[in-house]
């Protein structure tokens, strides 16, 4: 971290001295949400967000493969993410950072618990079926990854079409694309920055380079469906659980948002 | 004024004319960089790009190392940057410091020789275009004062385009020098800031 | 290029499949400075091609060893996006072909570039293409330069680029996927339109001298309409201001 992000840090802590934040949030406001579907054509489906300043693509393609020996019956979800050297001047190309793992890793993790994608549906005929591939493709960086990535994510695959199936060659046709993919319910996540004693939801860049501890949680509006706490500093039980009650009571403004973008 | 938008490339004059931002080229004059082009002053007013030290500027930046009284300063530019301190105020920076100085001179293009120090305590930074700093200063500083009194801050630009503020409505000033910024090449910006900041002012003051 | 023995036909009646005719640039749209926290950028639609490019600097150049204390050092970064073909998933990361490729933009912009001016400092440009529809590189370039242009990078020219090639003894401009699939000659070429000189320039497949000429030609008419482009995307970012000169 250079000098000048040290005095903005500085400036982070002293405005939440106040109760105040730098874009004069609510510490448990999102920034403005601006999401778009159909953004790529080539991809069966795509989604491109803007949480505040944060830019996120996500694109969604679906493949004929061989089923999983362990699981002989079901399709398959791959997640990756890419934090572009375009997206930040810090991001560097080169093998993908523990960062970006753990970004798409946290995403998939959400979809697979929450059984976004219907993974038994996805089968096609012994030893074939779909699998989805997620891309993430962090365009601009201003902080709060998680919840950007994981509300495109869910746009993508909500407009998402399944190309027909091409029984002789045993591959999808692409230019044939009607059925939407099949969608058994969307989750939401909520990230949460501590910064000294305050707790805010979707931190900007500034208010995660100064926080010390960081919680996403996703959930399907029932039920938490998964979590990762990051950074080197803590949580405890109570606060874990007045930010799940958080995290929950926004699910549906998300879901509400997510619907719209996809057409739904 | 007549200006007339110009990419790198393009024609400025068909005679060779030795201006800031042009190169000549087989007796012709260019713009080498997407500017304004006015043409009765016969200058090239970039839009967009790193800041050009010239002698006198005057700099924001944070002390990264020191020894010796010899300081390097961080401008966030690709130059070096010295500031030797006198033997009255030996180690009176340490690196994290925020610091106001001037380019006394500048050595091979490569290394800025900084004076006049001053340190800035407490605050925030803000990093704005270089080239739109003349339109956030103003004419005669008159932009950059109004802002100072109308949110109580005290602010110092420095031409890298890094901004210092520290007082009572820096979001205020903020987001009056991000308007600048955005709109420096439209007219009547500043009565447009001052119209905004006072209408900001008076409704929190209700 | 593809198996030729089982080519579609490529032109009928003297059109192409999409409608277009020889020497016609499929549409072309460009937005400058798109993205926040890059130093200048650009989104090009160009057919279905979809392209971001960015560019960071001048910066001190990173590691110390690779400064050259005279000048500025490009870097480049051409990649394309696994999702951006019509098809399957394509496995992320560099390959050879992206790696030669974005050694020649990077040596296209060098060209132009006043790499002076900027003494022991680096320039990066990423080219992230999105959606492929053949033709990406030229596609690459032209949004780069626009990206270098919004970044107020010091350059003697704003470059672009457009590949010609050859179906049968046609030449035809602007290649789309299937036609570079098939095409008996494929020659992107980059050109710094003050001089029409060439800062980029691939071949391969088969061109008489005279079929060279007539392509190059081609390029250079086209030109004049992507430069105005390219132009108009810049000027966009400025509108309202205070002449009337058609900005």
């Amino acid at each position: 971290m250079e000098g000048f992000d040290v005095v903005k840090i500085s400036y982070v802590k002293e405005l939440l001295l106040k109760n105040a934040r730098e874009d004069g949030r609510k510490m448990m406001g999102f920034r403005p949400i601006k999401l778009v579907t159909n953004v790529i054509d080539h991809a069966e489906g795509s989604a491109q967000v803007d949480l505040g300043a944060t830019r996120v693509l996500a694109a969604v393609k679906l493949q004929v493969e061989e089923t999983m020996e362990d699981t002989p019956n079901q399709g398959n979800l791959m997640v990756s993410s890419e934090l572009l050297p375009l997206a930040h001047a810090e991001f560097e190309s080169g093998p993908p950072s523990p960062e970006s793992i753990e970004l798409s890793r946290v995403v998939d993790r959400g979809i697979r618990a929450a059984e976004t994608v219907d993974l038994p549906g996805l089968f096609i005929e012994e030893g074939k079926a779909w699998t989805v591939f997620i891309d993430l493709y962090v365009l601009n960086y201003n902080g709060n990854l998680f919840d950007a990535s994981m509300m495109a994510a869910m746009a993508a695959l909500a407009s998402a079409k399944m190309p027909k199936y091409d029984s002789e060659k045993k591959e999808g046709i692409y230019t044939e694309r009607t059925e939407p993919l099949k969608i058994n319910r969307l989750a939401a996540s909520t990230t949460f920055a501590k910064v000294d004693k305050t707790i805010l939801l979707d931190p900007n860049i500034h208010e995660e380079n100064a926080a010390s501890a960081r919680i996403t949680i996703a959930n399907d509006g029932n039920v938490v469906r998964a979590m990762q706490k990051g950074l080197g500093g803590s949580f405890s039980p109570k606060e874990i659980e007045s930010l799940v009650d958080v995290s929950l009571s926004k699910y549906d403004e998300l879901k509400r948002i997510i619907e719209q973008a996809a057409g739904k | 004024m007549p200006r007339q938008l110009v990419i790198p490339g393009e024609m400025i004059a068909s005679e060779p004319v030795r201006l800031d931002n042009t190169y000549v080229e087989n007796g012709k004059t260019f713009a080498k960089v997407l500017g304004f082009y006015e043409s009765e002053k016969r200058q090239v007013i970039p839009l967009e790009g790193i800041w050009q030290p010239r002698i006198g500027d005057i700099v924001v930046g944070i002390v990264v190392n020191a020894r010796n009284a010899v300081y390097e300063i961080d401008l966030s530019h690709f130059t070096r940057s010295i500031l030797i301190g006198s033997k009255f105020d030996r180690q009176a920076y340490k690196p994290g410091d925020v610091i106001e100085a001037e380019v006394k001179d500048i050595e091979d293009r490569k290394t800025l020789i900084l004076w006049r120090p001053r340190t800035l305590i407490g605050g925030t930074i803000l990093e704005v275009k270089p080239t739109k700093v003349p339109r956030i200063i103003g004419k005669a500083n008159t932009m950059i004062e109004q802002i100072s009194k109308l949110t109580r801050c005290n602010i110092s630009v420095g031409n890298n385009g890094i901004i210092w503020l520290k007082g009572a409505n820096v979001p205020l000033a903020t987001e009056a020098i991000r308007k600048i910024e955005n709109e420096a090449h439209l007219p009547g910006l500043t009565e447009k800031i001052k119209h905004m900041l006072e209408e900001e002012t008076q409704t929190t003051s209700k | 290029m593809a198996d030729k023995s089982n080519r579609p036909q490529l032109i009928v009646d003297g059109k192409r499949l999409d409608g277009r005719g020889f020497n016609q640039l499929r549409p072309l749209k460009i937005e400058a400075s798109v993205l926040k926290n890059a130093d200048g950028s650009a989104y090009l639609e160009w057919g279905n091609n979809k392209v971001l490019a960015a560019v960071y600097g001048p910066k001190e150049a990173m590691p110390k060893h690779v400064q050259d204390p005279a000048k500025a050092i490009i870097k480049c970064k051409y990649s394309m996006a696994p999702f951006s073909s019509m098809g399957e998933h394509s496995r992320s990361g560099p390959n050879r072909r992206a790696i030669e490729i974005s050694k020649v933009t990077r040596e296209a912009f060098e060209s132009v570039t006043m790499l002076h001016d900027y003494p022991a400092s680096e320039i990066d440009i990423f080219i992230e293409i999105l959606q492929s529809d053949g033709g990406t590189r030229a596609a690459g370039i032209t949004a780069a330069a626009v990206a270098m242009a919004s970044a107020g990078i010091h350059m003697k020219d704003l470059i672009y680029a457009v590949s010609f090639g050859k179906v049968g003894e046609d030449l035809i401009l602007d290649l789309n996927m299937i036609e570079d699939n098939y095409s008996d000659c494929d020659m992107p070429t980059a050109v710094s339109p003050r001089n029409n000189d060439l800062v980029l320039l691939q071949m391969d497949g088969s061109l008489t001298r005279e079929q060279l000429h007539n392509g190059l030609q081609m390029v250079l008419d086209a030109g004049k309409t992507i430069s105005q482009i390219q132009k108009e995307a810049l000027q966009r970012v400025y509108e309202g201001s205070e002449n009337g000169n058609g900005v």
